[in-house]
Parts: structure tokens; C-alpha cells; sequence
């Protein structure tokens, strides 16, 4: 029988796997509109955004935008990568539990 | 930890990483008032210069006060989305359409050679229907690849017939191609809004 994967932690979290999924679509976002998408409240959003900014996972840019604070992230090559190996990982799973 | 997950667990989140990134691309879509606004832009412009005082003044006046309401409204909703590839591409084929269609109309003006209504008609509809199609190709959206036919039908149409004739053909492509499409965009955009749920950790 082959060995089945290990799934990422760090990304296995519903909100985290979320907010990846979410950089991965686009360039960069903003804190509000990541809070819009995936409905969440800030101080979950913003412990599950340091979650991953610690994995290497998501960079995190503060700046001004017409003298209003404004704090953007976006996926890293690293993000990207772990996202693309989980995705693999979670069909091989599926794979397997269909096969069996 | 992957004996304790379920297949169904798997497969709802492989679901929520395709909904996501779809999320984000779809959030560059949401441009359909744009339509809407142009398109009653354009209808503005066609009853100022037919009835309006001073109708010299009627397309530049209306096109720069909406050019200006556009980039105002557009400030604003960028400050809520994403910047995305896809996102800058859709908006260079439309400032690209803007400044084509000011420049050549602009000399055409001013060198007195815009006196055929058949030629502004042709013109403009055989652009419209060059960005909305690169566009539509581009999002892969069938209606509108469909308003695109429409502007090229119109462009076809309106070099022949009377003046007027080719007028009516404008009006037309205006109010099916630029304000039905744009409504149509933003029912759609309405009912994905109402259809996305909520995550949480």
C-alpha cells in the first residue's frame, strides 16, 4: 500500500487555506477586503494572517493610501509553493480513499 | 492527522480553495455600472447635440464629465479590491478604447472632417466592438462576445441609410450593447454577492 501524505498544518486551518486560496488569485489584497471575503472577525483574521506570514506563507505590507493606514498582503513563492503541494496532496488522499 | 479526515472533509476543501481563487478573480469583474454609465453617457450627448444649446460642446462636455465621474468612482472602488493581472489587463483595453476613440474623434473634429454622421457611427461602434470583444475573450463571457456582434453589426449598418437612419442604429447599439449589457452585469455581479458565504477558522 503507498504511504499516504501528510497535509500542511499551517494551511489545513479553514480560514488559512481560505485566505492562501484568496492570495492566490490575485496580486496583492487588503486586510478589509480578505475580512470581506471570508467573513471573519479582525482579530481572528489577523491571528490566522500572522499564522502564515510566520510560515513564510504570506508578506504583509503596511503603507499610506491618500493619508489612510493601509495594510496589504500577498502570497509568496514559498505560499504558493506549500499551497500547490497541499492541493496535491489532499487529490492523492482523495485518490487513495477512492481506491480503497 | 490524515486518517482523522473524512473524504468529505477533503473534497469541501479542495471546493473552498477553487471558490476562493475564483473569488478573486471574479472580484476584478465587477465593472458592469461602468456600462450603464456610458451608455447614458453617449444618449446624453446625442439628445444635447439634437436639442441642447450650443450642441458644439455636447460630446466633449458629456464624455470628459464622465470620464471624470468614472475615475472618481473607480478610486473608490479600488480602495476595496485587489489588484489582479487579469484586473490591469480588462482596464488597459478600456483606457486604450478611451483615448483611441478621444483622439481620433478630437482631430476629426478639429480638422472639420467629422461632418458624416455614417463615419462617427462606424467609427465608434466598430471600436466598441473591438474592446468588448478582447474583453470578453479574455473574462470567456459568451454575452458579451454577443454585444460585440451587436457594436460590428452596427458598425456595418450604419454606413448606410440616411443620416438619421444611421442615428437610430447608434441609439440602438447604445441602449442594447452598453446600458441591457451593463444592467444584465450588474444583476449577475447582485446574485454572486448573494451567493458567497462566510469562513471561519
Amino acid at each position: 500500500m503507498p504511504e499516504l501524505p501528510e497535509l500542511n498544518p499551517v494551511i489545513h486551518g479553514k480560514l488559512r487555506l481560505a485566505l492562501l486560496s484568496l492570495l492566490a488569485g490575485v496580486e496583492e489584497a487588503e486586510f478589509t477586503w480578505l475580512r470581506g471575503k471570508t467573513g471573519s472577525t479582525d482579530g481572528n483574521l489577523g491571528a490566522q494572517l500572522l499564522k502564515l506570514e510566520e510560515a513564510g506563507y504570506v508578506a504583509m505590507e503596511k503603507r499610506f493610501v491618500m493619508r489612510k493606514p493601509q495594510t496589504v498582503y500577498r502570497i509568496t513563492e514559498v505560499g504558493r509553493q506549500a499551497l500547490t503541494e497541499y492541493v496535491q496532496a489532499l487529490k492523492q488522499l482523495l485518490g487513495a480513499a477512492i481506491e480503497s | 492527522m490524515a486518517e482523522r479526515i473524512t473524504d468529505t472533509e477533503l473534497a469541501e476543501r479542495l471546493g473552498l480553495i477553487e471558490s476562493m481563487i475564483a473569488e478573486g478573480r471574479r472580484t476584478t469583474e465587477h465593472w458592469s455600472w461602468t456600462f450603464v454609465l456610458w451608455g447614458v453617457a453617449y444618449l446624453v450627448a446625442i439628445a444635447w447635440s439634437a436639442w441642447g444649446p450650443s450642441p458644439v460642446f455636447a460630446w466633449p462636455v458629456t464624455m470628459v464629465a464622465a470620464s471624470i465621474a468614472t475615475a472618481l468612482l473607480m478610486s473608490r472602488d479600488r480602495e476595496k479590491t485587489p489588484e489582479t493581472t487579469l484586473g490591469r489587463a480588462l482596464g488597459s483595453i478600456w483606457i486604450a478604447l478611451a483615448v483611441t476613440m478621444f483622439v481620433v474623434f478630437a482631430a476629426l473634429g478639429f480638422s472639420g472632417r467629422i461632418g458624416d454622421v455614417h463615419v462617427f457611427v462606424s467609427i465608434a461602434c466598430g471600436l466598441l466592438g473591438l474592446a468588448n470583444a478582447a474583453s470578453s475573450m479574455m473574462l470567456r463571457w459568451k454575452v458579451q462576445f454577443a454585444a460585440a456582434v451587436g457594436w460590428w453589426t452596427a458598425s456595418v449598418l450604419g454606413c448606410f441609410g440616411s443620416a438619421n437612419q444611421s442615428l437610430v442604429v447608434f441609439v440602438a447599439a447604445v441602449f442594447l450593447c452598453q446600458i441591457v449589457f451593463g444592467i444584465y452585469g450588474m444583476m449577475c455581479e447582485a446574485r454572486e454577492r448573494k451567493q458567497r458565504g462566510t469562513v471561519h477558522a
